[in-house]
């Protein structure tokens, strides 16, 4: 049976063509991909299916009857469920109170019955195999665990239809793994789901079938039951371009080129720092010119040792130096003084002003690092900012946009943008392609390492081990808060990445 | 282990804080005031605190939804003005001026919260702008002090029933029931889900403006009790008489932990820091501080209240954590 069916949808936004001529197929218990670059409308289907959007046009069959879905609530009671991309959470409510949030459990009197709900809760959770305690409030857990919490409101609604929007951006393999054996337990219940992922291995491996989408328009689809199941074929989907294999330069050219930089020493240097609780003992040198990555699994301490370096995080103990001279990184401001710039992946919270425009977004850190005149120099301003936008492709690339209207993955080059006209001497990603396409992405990893050869060196934490393979001169493998491996660049591989970032080696 | 949660649960509580102040308050207050121990105090003291602790009440419910009100203070006025301008000494004339009281203060609130919940201004202009509405209509009906309330009614409000139970305390435990009720509804938490987050709430499925209309609804509830009582205990009707009461709610509310950005505190912080309010008051009085300083006191006193509040965020600001660290 077809359950969902979408038709020629269109959709604009002020100014912007979100969908044109969108078409979708699912059938009951059918496991479908939807993958397509940043601002292809993904997301924006997504919320038109879930009732969050009412379309501009087009046709919509739930259950092969014509459905108007006017509100989030007609979606539900039509039993679909949607994991939101950008959390649907309330931060200072309880796991459990989020999980059954709009469907409350409620016993005599109409009062609230909290053991159901609180029992509702773990069942879901159990259901993902997330093992995080309902009782804490969702500020204070990690965001993969929000991501988990976030899947599990949606399968405690018992949907017939699941869309998971990038459920996976946040999360680490293990995670993704246990995540992959619910979405199969659900399949096998008959329920249909669409996944949306830019990991295209994510979605090579899950889906049954595949559906491309390219400015608004469906333009493709892929049966993997006739299909092999290869990253390549996807890639022109997204693209419109034959699949370009990324190419590594080799190491000893890329050795040659951060040894022309070795002059005054390394850029960068932590001796025997720790942090009680987080970070044991961290010592290591970043070479001028050098992209060192951060492997390992999630929430390994790979984001404090960035944090401390950007300043945010006060309390340890242990010496850092900058360009060979010991600095105390007390605050932000003093980070970005000494060419500390960090690029986060949680865009929507730390890295823009989503109400502002482009070009002031783009502008902050500059215009916070001022000094001299009283007046800020607008016409050179707006150079600085237009060039950002030319060297990280934005589109629309109209700097009077705000911020918000832009698809996720533009949002995520703006915040990428903003620290190039600082150009600094150390830039620290953390994570910086969560939820951006292959196209951006190449693009992003392209930026970097033009900037690496003009000397600046990148200090990369990266959830996704491709991106370390392809990109870093060396990676330090960090587990429980301290360096358990460093990977010279012959030594990189996915394969070899999985195995140390378990801290398995000496035993296996 | 689940004792060792709840009482973990208790010392992380926004109202936390407050507490403790409430605490070193009492201990000041006990020192300054004569016979704070006794019944007659007590009784004395909370005919002043009531008015102040239900108003708080009915400012943090509207607050934990993410707004505020600040026609409070304006609509008690107009509700005291209605009631003394039309109250008999009659049995029936009473009750129905009691019953049209309770409906207007609830109508005031039902209107604030009908525009925020659908138009959606910002709700500090907004209920601005409908305090002075309030006034206006208050001054039209009562230009000076005065009207009626029939002896029956406020003699009422300084009793003690069954020798120890003082009506003003009965008051607010009926508003406690009241308020242990309405937060196990479905309703309320959707109030805190609102507050908190409100995109989140209506990706959950929680009707919007029909939460914030609830939340003004209550609000008014408590509004309506606050009036009662400040009419019971001046007996008189004046389009001032509430005018105090709008910011030293929002204040109270602040004090007692409740987040002004909405969806965090509970309603026990708003009883405290309606209470601290009122110590603070019988305090600056007893200490006998020249009338010039006692409004300055109040508001350092305020500030100090404040800082306790801030007390533990600072401190998880010293060793915050990489998530925390950004929002």
């Amino acid at each position: 049976m077809t359950v969902l069916e979408a038709k020629h949808i269109r959709k604009f936004f002020v100014g912007v063509r979100a969908l044109n001529n969108a078409n979708f197929l699912l059938g009951e218990g059918e496991v479908c991909g939807l993958v397509g670059a940043n601002g292809s409308g993904k997301t924006t289907f997504a919320r038109i299916v879930s009732g969050l959007l009412t379309p501009d046009g087009g046709e919509l069959k739930l259950y092969e009857k014509p459905v108007n879905l006017r509100s989030h609530l007609d979606a539900e009671r039509a039993r679909m469920a949607m994991v939101h991309q950008n959390l649907s959470l309330v931060p200072e409510m309880t796991i459990w109170e989020n999980i059954t949030l709009g469907r409350e459990a409620r016993g005599r009197l109409a009062m609230l019955n909290n053991r159901a709900a609180v029992e509702q809760a773990q069942k879901a959770m159990e259901a993902i195999g997330a093992r995080i305690p309902v009782h804490e409030r969702v500020k204070n857990i990690s965001p993969d665990e929000k991501q988990l919490v976030e899947i599990g409101k949606a399968l405690a609604k018992d949907p017939r239809i699941l869309i998971l929007d990038e459920p996976t951006a946040s999360l680490d393999f293990h995670q993704v793994e246990s995540l992959f054996r619910a979405v199969l337990t659900l399949k096998d219940r008959g329920v249909a789901i669409i996944f949306i992922s830019h990991r295209l291995w994510e979605v090579a491996r899950i889906c049954d079938r595949l559906v491309a989408f390219r400015n608004g328009e469906t333009v493709g689809e892929l049966d993997f039951a006739v299909q092999p199941r290869d990253e390549k074929l996807i890639i022109p989907l997204i693209t419109g371009q034959e699949a370009r294999d990324i190419v590594r330069k080799r190491s000893g050219v890329r050795e040659q080129e951060i040894s022309r930089h070795a002059g005054g020493g390394p850029a960068l240097e932590m001796r025997h720092v720790s942090l009680p609780g987080r970070l044991a003992d961290i010592s290591f040198q970043l070479r001028r010119g050098e992209v060192l990555g951060l492997g390992g699994l999630q929430g390994q301490g790979q984001e404090e040792i960035l944090m401390i370096l950007a300043g945010y995080l006060r309390g340890y103990t242990g010496e850092i130096l900058v360009g060979g001279r010991p600095h105390a990184l007390r605050n932000t401001r003093q980070a970005i003084r000494r060419g500390i710039a960090l690029i986060p992946g949680d865009r929507q919270k730390e890295g823009l002003f989503l109400e502002h425009s482009v070009l002031s977004n783009l502008l902050y850190p500059k215009v916070s690092m001022h000094r001299g005149s009283f007046f800020l120099p607008r016409g050179r301003y707006q150079k600085l900012a237009s060039d950002a936008i030319d060297s990280v492709s934005l589109v629309p690339p109209d700097p009077r946009l705000v911020v918000s209207q832009l698809s996720g993955g533009n949002q995520q080059k703006v915040v990428v943008g903003k620290w190039l006209a600082l150009s600094p001497d150390i830039l620290l990603l953390n994570d910086p392609t969560k939820g951006v396409d292959v196209g951006t992405r190449q693009n992003l990893y392209a930026i970097i390492s033009a900037l690496a050869e003009k000397g600046t060196s990148v200090l990369l934490y990266a959830s996704d081990n491709e991106e370390l393979v392809s990109n870093c001169d060396r990676v330090l493998i960090v587990f429980e808060g301290r360096i358990v491996k460093e990977m010279s660049a012959e030594e990189i591989s996915e394969e070899k990445l999985v195995v140390s970032s378990l801290n398995v080696e000496h035993t296996s | 282990m689940k004792t060792s949660r709840v009482f973990r649960g208790l010392l992380q509580d926004s109202s936390f804080p407050s507490f403790l102040m409430l605490v070193l308050l009492v201990i000041v207050n006990a020192i300054l005031q004569p016979g704070f121990f006794s019944f007659q105090v007590f009784r004395m003291n909370f005919m002043t605190f009531t008015p102040l602790v239900l108003v708080s009440l009915a400012q943090a419910t509207v607050i934990l939804v993410g707004a505020v009100d600040l026609s409070l203070g304006a609509g008690i006025s107009l509700v005291s003005v209605v009631m003394a301008s039309l109250m008999k000494d009659s049995p029936l004339s009473i009750i129905s001026v009691v019953l049209l009281g309770v409906a207007l203060a609830l109508f005031l609130s039902f209107f604030n919260g009908f525009f925020f919940g659908t138009i959606g201004p910002p709700p500090l202009i907004m209920t601005f702008a409908t305090s002075t509405m309030w006034f206006g209509i208050a001054l039209l009906i009562l230009p000076t002090p005065g009207g009626h309330i029939s002896e029956a009614y406020y003699s009422i409000y300084s009793r003690t029933l069954a020798g120890f139970l003082p009506v003003p305390v009965l008051v607010l435990l009926v508003a406690l029931v009241f308020c242990v009720g309405i937060g196990r509804t479905r309703a309320f938490r959707h109030l805190y889900a609102v507050g908190g987050n409100e995109k989140a709430a209506r990706a959950s499925g929680i009707n919007v403006t029909a939460t914030k209309v609830f939340a003004f609804l209550v609000s008014g509830v408590f509004t309506a009790m606050a009036a009662l009582c400040l009419v019971g205990q001046t007996a008189t009707g004046d389009a001032r008489s509430g005018q105090g009461f709008t910011l030293n709610s929002v204040a109270a509310a602040v004090i007692g932990g409740i987040a002004f950005s909405g969806g965090k505190g509970n309603y026990v912080g708003a009883i405290i820091g309606g209470i601290i309010l009122g110590l603070l008051i019988n305090i600056i009085y007893f200490a006998n501080i020249t009338s010039f300083y006692q409004e300055f006191m109040k508001g350092v006193i305020i500030i100090v209240a404040l800082l306790f509040g801030a007390v533990p965020r600072l401190r998880r600001e010293l060793l915050r954590r990489p998530e925390e660290g950004r929002s």
